[in-house]
């Protein structure tokens, strides 16, 4: 990473962010090399990498979190606090807190002479307040193209300042792909705290990185499969410290629970540390838990063990799951999600024996091109629409394929009648071999009784034209 | 000029915006912005106002020119008038409205000419041209008040006595928006008026064009909308009436009655009517079967002055609690909008008047409550649940930002909502 890797999540070879076509063909193309750089030239609003960049480390202990950019720049961290509110009373912190977020308000006069003043009264505000351990400084769209010299300021005040100063360019308008703003934060962690230093090992320990949203029993359950294994998990950057990120280099080996967050970190740590890591897919259903479970111990040299405990979680939850397939056989579903929910969710249909018809995901890339071989040889062909979003496209394909069952966001969907649960559940169980069950019975009493969103479509109103549901659902995608 | 400020509790002008336009029925945001200025707002806004989105369009569904390297560089007009087309054939508004972020603001994007060529076909589309780092949300609900003047409200309408604009509370920001204007709604429809809120009931476009028409605007805000009043005098012959704070509980109610009924001289035997039937028949029907049953309390609020004011006026004069501290937590750049809301805040019936603070950064906010050991009620938004947890006192989620209720008609406005409010004050403890 660092040196050779930008953050720029489109910069990788074979990345595609606007895409719509079916799954035979896109894998098909994809193979050929026929796919094609494209664009929307109409669309609704995406994530920013500003966003992720923040949520990525907002419940870190001893930090300071300074947005340098308008007032508006912090509205999605609200999500983020709430998730580290709820975090911290399941974890059973009484004296819940909040994080401590500082936004040095770029406005009119400093979009002309420059906002650096602003952004050194706000770090020295940091300090005095709270005597951190970290002060993050976050661009924003205004901060760059406004041209403030981030990083002399912060080298001009660590001088003096007993907080490590770390930016974070996560600019907006440098990427469509929210999840380089992970990759940003990680750049930054890698240069400002790791800086290359290496510290003794210490056997049996291994990163387990994960975004913020993760549950805690999520956390807990994956967790518990590690002990299993013998490994202690050092859980990064969600409720971690300084000190544990400094004990990065100490693992023996890294995973992550999200394909698309600290990937690009793990090459950086196997590059410099030589700590081997295991990349495989989210573990949420059994195919994906086995998997991600077989990638974690074969590193840890722990393979044989693993195929011992994957049986007994098998003979554990495979006769509830059975229950469960009875609910749900045949049923279509229509999955939209980030990159790697998506995929897991679209995984986890082989264990209820559902039939896949639509899939939506931000990016098609290397990684994705292995999901869709995988569920090209289970389910007909379906249609796979690249996008961050876009609920136009979605509402469009959803009354086109009619599916018995959407997994994602539900607003939209649930406005049409069809039974919706959730995939992205930050507060509740999703992961491991408990997850699966939580979430297959979340599914299918959706399905038993969808009167909510039957009753809700007799009334709800969606925004589009009658018209709009006639045309190509990718007509606004040009290339 | 805006303040470095920690946990700002507001979003930015296009924020504001953004919450405004989202109340009115069909009425559809276009943003001429950067790939997260749709998310960032919404989740900024309604996103901590109580947890209900806009229908119509919200965060990821509001259209969007995601503007990128190559708009910064080169400019984004073409994307603009791409994703303006795309909108009007996708998405089935009343009106459109187009929204500048800061990208499009700093390289100076001509949003204007781009508005007037679909102006000239015809469509409902309107330009706004403040861009993202021009304030923050409070300035966006005025932007748009300027906006419906100076290009929506229509002139030459035949006035009719008894319509009145009600005005002032913010739809999206202020958590309770929707129960406030039903209940105001439902008092003033008792006394014969007809109601132009713009935003509950359906209402929008034709509303806000028809305002012009209205006999009085009730401004309920003790400082907001100081120049759409003037200019809905000067343009529209419309005056105002200014309400200086939420008014909660039967003393403050009564009076913006009497009030309202002054200014549009209305029949005072019918005026009366109506508040003996709800000071008499209504709230105190019910006070007086719970007598004793809150504790009592001294008090401290953390919020907007609309909300502050209503909520220290009612539990001092009203409820016998005892105020000791108000912060108010909007920026406000005039001394003598403060000097209204102080005088508001300390002018109370028997109470000793609280010390009033203006703050709107969390750590000052954290420290005064810390400072002050004598409080047993903390009034505030969900960032005062971390000060009320240290000092083991009662905390109430009541002002902006709340994440942890759901509120969607909820009201502690007028007589009914007085009730509300004691009984969520309730805590057996």
């Amino acid at each position: 990473m660092g040196e050779i890797y930008s953050g720029i999540r489109e910069s990788r070879p074979h990345t595609f962010n606007d895409l719509g076509d079916t799954s035979q063909n896109l894998e098909q193309d994809f193979n050929k090399g026929c796919l094609k750089k494209a664009d929307r030239s109409f669309a609704q609003g995406l994530q920013c990498q500003q966003i992720n960049s923040m949520a990525a480390l907002m419940s870190l202990d001893d930090a300071v979190f300074i947005a340098h950019s308008p007032q508006g720049c912090i509205g999605c961290t609200t999500m983020a606090t709430d998730v580290f509110r709820v975090g911290q009373a399941h974890r059973g912190v009484k004296l819940i807190k909040n994080p401590r977020i500082i936004v040095s308000n770029i406005d009119q006069n400093d979009v002309v002479f420059g906002g650096e003043k602003k952004l050194q009264e706000a770090i020295t505000y940091a300090g005095e307040r709270y005597d951190p351990k970290l002060i993050f400084i976050f661009t924003s769209c205004a901060s760059g193209i406004i041209g403030d010299d981030v990083d002399a300021v912060i080298r001009d005040l660590q001088q003096t300042n007993k907080a490590l100063l770390i930016p974070i360019h996560c600019e907006g308008f440098k990427s469509k792909v929210c999840a380089s703003g992970f990759d940003a934060a990680f750049i930054s962690i890698t240069k400002y705290i790791l800086n290359k230093e290496k510290i003794e090992k210490i056997p049996n320990l291994i990163n387990l990185f994960a975004p913020t949203t993760v549950s805690y029993k999520d956390q807990l359950e994956i967790e518990r499969m590690l002990a299993t294994l013998g490994v202690e998990a050092n859980y990064i950057p969600f409720y971690s410290s300084l000190e544990k990120i400094k004990k990065i280099p100490a693992a023996v080996a890294s995973t992550s629970i999200c394909k698309v967050f600290a990937d690009e970190f793990m090459q950086e740590l196997a590059d410099v540390y030589d700590i081997p890591f295991s990349h495989t897919v989210m573990p949420i259903g059994v195919r994906n838990t086995d998997k991600w479970f077989r990638g974690i111990a074969k590193i840890v040299g722990k393979a044989s063990e693993a195929e011992a405990i994957i049986e007994q979680e098998h003979a554990r939850v495979l006769p509830e799951i059975e229950k469960i397939r009875k609910r749900l056989q045949g049923k279509k579903v229509f999955i939209c999600g980030g990159t790697g929910r998506s995929f897991a969710a679209a995984a986890l249909l082989e264990d209820f024996g559902m039939e896949l018809v639509g899939l939506e995901t931000p990016t098609y890339d290397v990684d994705a091109q292995l999901d869709i071989e995988y569920l090209n040889g289970i389910h007909k062909n379906f249609v796979v629409d690249i996008a961050n979003m876009q609920p136009f496209e979605q509402i469009n394909l959803v009354k086109r394929l009619k599916p018995d069952v959407f997994i994602g966001v539900p607003t939209w969907a649930a406005r049409l009648g069809i039974p919706t649960t959730h995939v992205l559940d930050m507060k509740r169980p999703t992961m491991g071999y408990d997850g699966i069950l939580y979430l297959g019975n979340k599914i299918a009493d959706q399905v038993d009784n969808p009167g909510f969103n039957v009753k809700l479509a007799k009334h709800a109103r969606l925004p589009y034209r009658e018209s709009w549901y006639t045309e190509n659902p990718f007509k606004y995608i040009e290339g | 000029m805006s303040k470095v400020t920690e946990n700002p509790r507001g979003n930015c002008v296009l924020g504001g915006i953004n919450a405004v336009l989202g109340a009115i029925d069909r009425a559809c945001p276009i943003f001429h912005a950067g790939p997260g200025c749709c998310m960032q707002t919404s989740a900024g806004e309604s996103g901590q106002a109580g947890g209900k989105t806009p229908f119509f369009v919200s965060s990821v569904s509001i259209p969007s020119s995601n503007m990128l390297e190559k708009e910064v560089v080169f400019g984004g007009e073409n994307k603009l008038r791409s994703t303006i087309q795309g909108t009007i054939e996708v998405i089935d508004a009343k009106a459109y409205f187009v929204l500048t972020g800061c990208t499009a603001g700093i390289i100076g994007d001509d949003i204007v000419s781009v508005v007037d060529e679909f102006r000239a076909k015809g469509h409902p589309i309107y330009a706004i041209e403040t861009p993202g780092f021009a304030g923050n949300s409070d300035y966006g609900y005025e932007t748009v008040f300027k906006v419906f003047l100076d290009q929506i409200v229509e002139k030459g309408r035949p006035k009719q006595k008894n319509l009145v604009n009600l005005l002032g509370i913010i739809p999206n920001h202020d958590p309770f928006w929707s129960g406030n204007f039903e209940e105001l709604t439902r008092i003033l429809n008792k006394l014969g008026l007809e109601v132009n809120t713009f935003f509950t009931q359906h209402q929008g476009m034709d509303e806000i064009k028809n305002s012009g028409a209205a006999a009085l605007n009730i401004i309920v805000n003790p400082w907001l909308l100081k120049d759409a009043a003037e200019q809905y005098e000067a343009e529209f012959a419309v005056p105002s009436l200014r309400i200086e704070g939420l008014p909660i509980g039967a003393t403050d109610t009564t009076d913006f009655i009497r009030q309202i009924a002054a200014a549009l001289d209305l029949d005072t035997v019918r005026v009366e009517a109506v508040i003996a039937e709800e000071e008499e028949e209504y709230v105190y029907n019910y006070l007086e079967t719970a007598i004793g049953a809150l504790s009592w309390k001294r008090f401290a609020i953390v919020g907007d002055s609309n909300m502050a004011i209503g909520l220290t006026r009612y539990l001092a004069n009203d409820y016998s609690f005892t105020p000791l501290l108000t912060i108010i937590t909007e920026p406000m750049f005039r001394e003598e909008d403060k000097e209204r809301i102080k005088n508001r805040l300390t002018s109370l019936e028997y109470a000793k008047p609280p010390q009033v603070l203006f703050e709107s950064d969390q750590y000052h906010i954290a420290k005064a409550l810390a400072e002050n050991e004598e409080i047993t009620l903390l009034i505030g938004s969900t960032n005062e649940r971390e000060i009320g947890l240290q000092k083991d006192i009662q905390c109430s989620v009541i002002s902006f930002p709340i994440t942890d209720r759901l509120i969607f008609n909820r009201t502690y406005a007028g007589y009914r909502g007085s009730l509300t409010l004691t009984e969520d004050l309730y805590d057996n403890l």
